[in-house]
């Protein structure tokens, strides 16, 4: 698909001084491959961070152009707890490579949401992402993790899991591809 | 590589639907023919170049009216090099690709509509974002206001030239080495492609998108021999008046040419973002090995005068066919292995055979004595016809001229001028708009002269 996202670039660089506008829809390249649900099970008085992450592409030839802004348009998870009664909240980041998404300082945090028993309880995501990470969004492949950051107060185990169903991030540059 | 073949196919997508603009009026430094809309009263320019006849009719200026020659005032180009001063060109945005501010649009509409003359509207240049969705499954390219850009039909650039006309003769004879260049590349999106660029269409998993690349380029030279003459007169045989022939016969020797045919494109599989997609090219390339083609045509013009009234049909390269006797003819696939292009000679020292488009001019011109002058002409220089229809109105010192035409893009355009005669020196201004841009609206530039009589 390089090829004819390449060929893009040629067509948005006809457009002068707008925007190059990507929306990826993330969601899509994790749906049914199990990437899409964070199991978790946080242990009484204790805290977890069970994760998933996913790699992303974009269009290559963007290396030189400048990022204005990175947000999520859309993004949902269905928190579907089984058991216990705790928090779980849910951190976004992006970093160049698999194992750099570990260390990555969060894009996107999202607050903590009570959940207690068997219920579902869906999560938006939505928001701009942190400006530090606006350069990797130039390259043609970054990687994304989404940790869910449980807390169980209590004395019997949290478990559930998170369950993504929609991600779309929207990707504003100003094209620099020559 | 991959990435080159589609990219450079698109590349000329955008660019090269403007290409083909009527060049009879944008380059024309006479700024008394950009305000009769394209249109020449004289007895030069295009008629003497597409009509064998014109060569034995006299260009007279005191009867036409016409300057001997223009020398243009270039506003424009003073506009320009304010805008872009010389000393700065390196670092210029118009020329910087690397800078944030690079528009090619911009650059392209200068080179499309060189800045000599005054551009009271410029074209506009699209700025608008532009809005990929991109999924696992989907792709849609919203390319906004310029998907206008993105042409409806075939589209391409050519031309026909005689780069010079060596020779001389007598008697209405005359023998001549002529070169010839003759160059046509045409490009037709299929329209799955039209759509995803024209209209946003979502790329369909299992579908192909492709452009047919048709192009051809040759050259040489053609020993020439033609005649034209007056074959009747008018009573007063001292006027223009008559019936005039011209024919030319030439035997074309061409020195080089090359023919490339066939699609690029890819086909995407059942999910879009799942695998690379299958990269489609398979074209043809002839060219020649020796300057060894030959091949035999001929022009014919007619014209004919009588008092103020004048009319011409020229026609050109008639049954010009060239055969080149040593031709290679090459495969050039897309190798997915390897990712690479590769060519292969499928056969070498054949045959092969060219044509020459024909072209053509008719025009018509009335010179009422009242100081009026009305004229058109239909021009086709090998890729698409241009009308003009244009007046000149003369009282006194003052001329006041207006005329349309309709360009190779079948658009209408429109002209209107004023001239100042003063004795041997003239000035004239002539405002017409024009679509030698990358936009699909008019532009108007004024045109300014100083005219020798």
């Amino acid at each position: 698909m390089k090829a004819f996202a390449s060929a893009l670039l040629v067509v948005v660089a006809a457009c002068g001084e707008g925007k190059a506008i990507f929306n990826v829809d993330v969601y899509s390249f994790m749906a049914g491959t199990g990437k899409d649900t964070i199991p978790y099970v946080i242990p009484p008085s204790s805290s977890a961070s069970p994760s998933t992450f996913q790699r992303i592409l974009l269009p290559p030839g963007f290396g030189s152009s400048i990022v204005d802004s990175v947000k999520i348009t859309s993004g949902n998870v269905n928190l579907i707890n089984s058991g216990g009664t705790g928090t779980i909240g849910l951190v976004l980041r992006f970093a160049a490579d698999s194992a750099g998404t570990i260390t990555a300082p969060p894009a996107l945090s999202i607050p903590a949401t009570a959940v207690t028993g068997a219920q579902t309880v869906p999560v938006a995501i939505s928001g701009d992402l942190s400006p530090t990470i606006n350069a990797l969004f130039t390259r043609d492949t970054l990687w994304t993790r989404i940790t869910a950051t449980g807390t169980n107060p209590g004395l019997t185990p949290v478990t559930g899991k998170g369950a993504l169903t929609a991600l779309v991030v929207r990707v504003v540059l100003q094209d620099r591809i020559f | 590589m991959r990435t080159g073949v589609v990219g450079f196919a698109l590349a000329l997508l955008v660019l090269a639907p403007l290409l083909p603009r009527a060049a009879s009026a944008q380059f024309s430094f006479d700024a008394r023919r950009y305000g009769m809309g394209g249109v020449s009263l004289s007895r030069d320019g295009n008629v003497r170049r597409y009509n064998a006849a014109y060569r034995a009719v006299k260009n007279r200026s005191n009867l036409t009216g016409n300057p001997k020659f223009s020398i243009p005032i270039p506003f424009g180009l003073i506009d320009f090099i304010k805008d872009h001063p010389l000393n700065q060109l390196g670092s210029d945005p118009m020329f910087d690709p690397k800078s944030t501010a690079f528009n090619p649009v911009a650059l392209m509409n200068v080179i499309l509509n060189p800045p000599i003359f005054y551009e009271i509207k410029k074209p506009p240049e699209p700025t608008n974002n532009v809005e990929l969705t991109i999924g696992k499954n989907q792709l849609i390219v919203n390319l906004g206001g310029s998907q206008v850009l993105i042409p409806e039909q075939k589209f391409g650039l050519g031309s026909s030239s005689r780069l010079l006309d060596l020779g001389g003769g007598f008697g209405g004879f005359n023998l001549s080495v002529m070169g010839f260049l003759q160059y046509d590349v045409g490009f037709s999106l299929d329209s799955n492609l039209r759509a995803v660029l024209r209209e946003a269409a979502p790329v369909q998993p299992d579908s192909s998108y492709s452009v047919l690349i048709d192009a051809v380029a040759q050259a040489g030279f053609a020993p020439t021999v033609g005649f034209a003459g007056r074959l009747t007169h008018g009573p007063d045989a001292a006027t223009d008046d008559g019936f005039y022939l011209g024919g030319a016969l030439h035997y074309y020797l061409g020195a080089t040419f090359g023919r490339g045919t066939g699609p690029a494109g890819f086909t995407v599989g059942d999910t879009i973002f799942k695998s690379t997609p299958t990269i489609l090219v398979n074209d043809t390339l002839r060219t020649s090995n020796k300057a060894n083609g030959h091949g035999v045509g001929g022009d014919v013009g007619v014209a004919w005068i009588s008092g103020p009234f004048e009319v011409g049909l020229g026609v050109n390269d008639i049954g010009a066919e060239l055969t080149w006797s040593d031709t290679k003819v090459q495969q050039i696939q897309y190798f997915t292995a390897g990712d690479s292009l590769r060519s292969s000679v499928i056969g070498n020292h054949v045959e092969s055979k060219t044509k020459l488009p024909i072209t053509y001019v008719a025009n018509a011109a009335l010179r009422m004595g009242t100081g009026t002058t009305v004229g058109a002409d239909v021009v086709n220089s090998g890729r698409g016809t241009v009308i003009h229809v244009g007046a000149e109105q003369r009282v006194g010192l003052w001329a006041v001229r207006g005329g349309v035409s309709r360009d190779q893009r079948k658009r209408m355009q429109f002209g209107v001028g004023g001239g100042l005669r003063l004795g041997p020196l003239g000035v004239d201004v002539g405002l017409f708009t024009h679509g030698n841009s990358l936009s699909s609206q008019r532009a108007v530039t004024m045109a300014t002269a100083i005219s020798i009589y």
